[in-house]
């Protein structure tokens, strides 16, 4: 009688460790998804910018046209990356990669500094209201995506902790965690994109 | 030694715990005080078997604290900045530099992980910000026009995330209790000037002058008590209220890493002239950005400019790494 009492609350204590486990890698995989949303939604409005950019910089910069394709080059493809991250079902999924878009956007970013760079040249289009607006408008994003980044990767970081801490590890996939990609910038490349071109 | 923004924070929230400490040492400290004084001074042998007199000091201390507490927290952080004369900037706004106001509030608000709270304008042409409110959620940030006009951008961020610090670090909720403990000295002070006066009126009368003299004496040793505990409580507040400027500075180093846009802030209001913050917001002086007022330096809420710019700039608060 007494070893069926003892068998039973050891499986029950066993029990409730397991789903103490899944419960805490479930909340934790909700905040990176959240986090995450946090810095696609910026990167989304950056993708939305960057065509009015182009409309209002195309009349005044007409040698640069070849820059400018860049930019709207470099944009559909950020664009196409993102989509294909969220195809997949964001960086939490398994083989939910972030390596092409970073690579994209860091892309991106170099064109973007280059426009902005140029038009230093033309003192008649940074005058105009609507270009002042767009570039406040995109180093906001630009920094929005930045501070957000920082809680993203602060979030991944616990999340692939909790994941490899024994005992969670010999439960994590099988409750259908992955490790979550970072989301860091490679600050080098963007750099070298716009010197580059100089 | 390098000391980063994490370790500055913690020696900032330490030296405020010891100087509550030492607040609420004050207050009872004051009370036994009392209590052992009309002890020692009373001629007919006053032994009660309970300290009444300095029950009935810490007694109307916390209840007009607690009233003048639960007085500041009904009104939220919008009410603090309207009455000033601010003006809520809205999502629409035409004006360049308020839409980008909007924005770096937007932007310190994703780094500290804060709401996003309203934003106001006050038309002041000198530069100062400041941050009211309760809780986070019930917070504003008021900024004054010539901030706007100003500041570069950088600047500008460092000085909302400086107030994003206080909101982050609970300042606002901090000052309002040590106001609120604040008037609770004034009114034992208050209550020994009005006894004293009446005692004088009994005694003038000849009407028994012994009782008029033991409330005489009650009355001076409120009077005295609560003096002490106001002037000692206002030092004591400004100590405070200085700590937790340099923990916002720290805060907003940590949210934007950072420190070119205060110090470069701290430095342009150094240089800066104009002082014409609305004087009917001298009661909330002590929230905001700098405070630049005619008390004396042991009574000041903020500390000097100069001060807070070496902090910033002698890499106290950035990252080792």
């Amino acid at each position: 009688m007494w070893t069926i009492i003892i068998i039973a609350l050891i499986i029950l204590f066993i029990v409730m460790f397991v789903v103490g486990i899944y419960n805490r890698l479930v909340q934790l995989r909700n905040q990176v998804k959240n986090s995450w949303s946090q810095i696609d939604v910026q990167l989304q409005r950056r993708y939305d910018l960057i065509p009015n950019l182009v409309e209002t910089v195309k009349g005044y910069m007409t040698f640069e046209k070849g820059t400018l394709e860049a930019v709207i080059q470099a944009r559909n493809q950020a664009q196409s990356a993102r989509s294909r991250v969220e195809q997949q079902g964001g960086p939490t999924a398994e083989g939910g990669s972030l390596k092409e878009l970073i690579a994209a956007e860091a892309t991106l970013s170099g064109s973007l500094g280059k426009i902005f760079a140029l038009s230093e040249a033309y003192p008649q289009l940074r005058a105009t209201e609507n270009m002042q607006r767009l570039q406040e408008e995109l180093s906001s994003t630009e920094n929005k995506v930045a501070f957000a980044r920082q809680a993203y990767n602060d979030m991944v970081l616990t999340y692939n902790n909790a994941q490899q801490k024994i005992p969670a590890v010999f439960f994590a996939s099988a409750f259908g965690h992955h490790p979550a990609d970072l989301f860091d910038v490679q600050d080098q490349e963007a750099k070298k994109a716009v010197k580059v071109k100089f | 030694m390098a000391m980063n923004f994490w370790e500055a924070q913690r020696r900032a929230r330490l030296r405020t715990f010891f100087m509550l400490m030492l607040f609420c040492v004050l207050t009872v400290g004051m009370a036994l005080l009392i209590e052992w004084a009309v002890r020692f001074f009373a001629q007919e042998g006053y032994t009660p078997p309970m300290p009444y007199l300095g029950l009935i000091f810490l007694g109307i201390t916390f209840l007009v604290a607690g009233f003048y507490y639960l007085a500041y927290r009904s009104s939220g952080g919008s009410y603090v900045a309207e009455s000033l004369g601010g003006r809520q900037v809205s999502q629409g706004t035409k004006n360049f530099k308020e839409a980008q106001l909007l924005n770096i509030v937007q932007e310190v608000a994703i780094a500290s992980g804060l709401p996003m709270p309203p934003v106001y304008v006050i038309e002041a042409k000198e530069i100062n910000a400041f941050a009211a409110g309760m809780r986070p959620n019930n917070a504003a940030i008021t900024v004054t026009r010539g901030a706007l006009e100003l500041l570069d951008r950088d600047e500008l961020q460092g000085v909302i995330a400086h107030e994003f610090g206080h909101i982050y670090n609970g300042d606002m909720r901090m000052n309002m209790s040590l106001a609120a403990m604040l008037m609770g000295f004034f009114i034992i002070l208050y209550l020994g000037i009005r006894l004293l006066e009446g005692s004088f009126f009994v005694g003038g009368r000849g009407n028994g002058k012994r009782s008029g003299n033991s409330v005489a004496l009650i009355a001076l040793i409120f009077l005295v008590a609560g003096v002490v505990t106001w002037v000692a409580g206002a030092i004591l507040r400004s100590l405070v209220s200085r700590q937790r400027e340099y923990l916002a500075d720290a805060s907003a180093v940590q949210f934007t890493r950072s420190t070119q846009g205060i110090a470069g802030a701290l430095r342009k209001i150094a240089k800066a002239e104009i002082h014409d913050m609305p004087k009917a917001g001298m009661a909330y002086a002590h929230l905001y950005f700098d405070n630049h007022s005619f008390w004396s330096s042991l009574f000041a809420t903020h500390p000097p400019l100069e001060k807070r710019i070496a902090a910033l700039e002698s890499a106290k608060y950035t990252q080792m790494s």
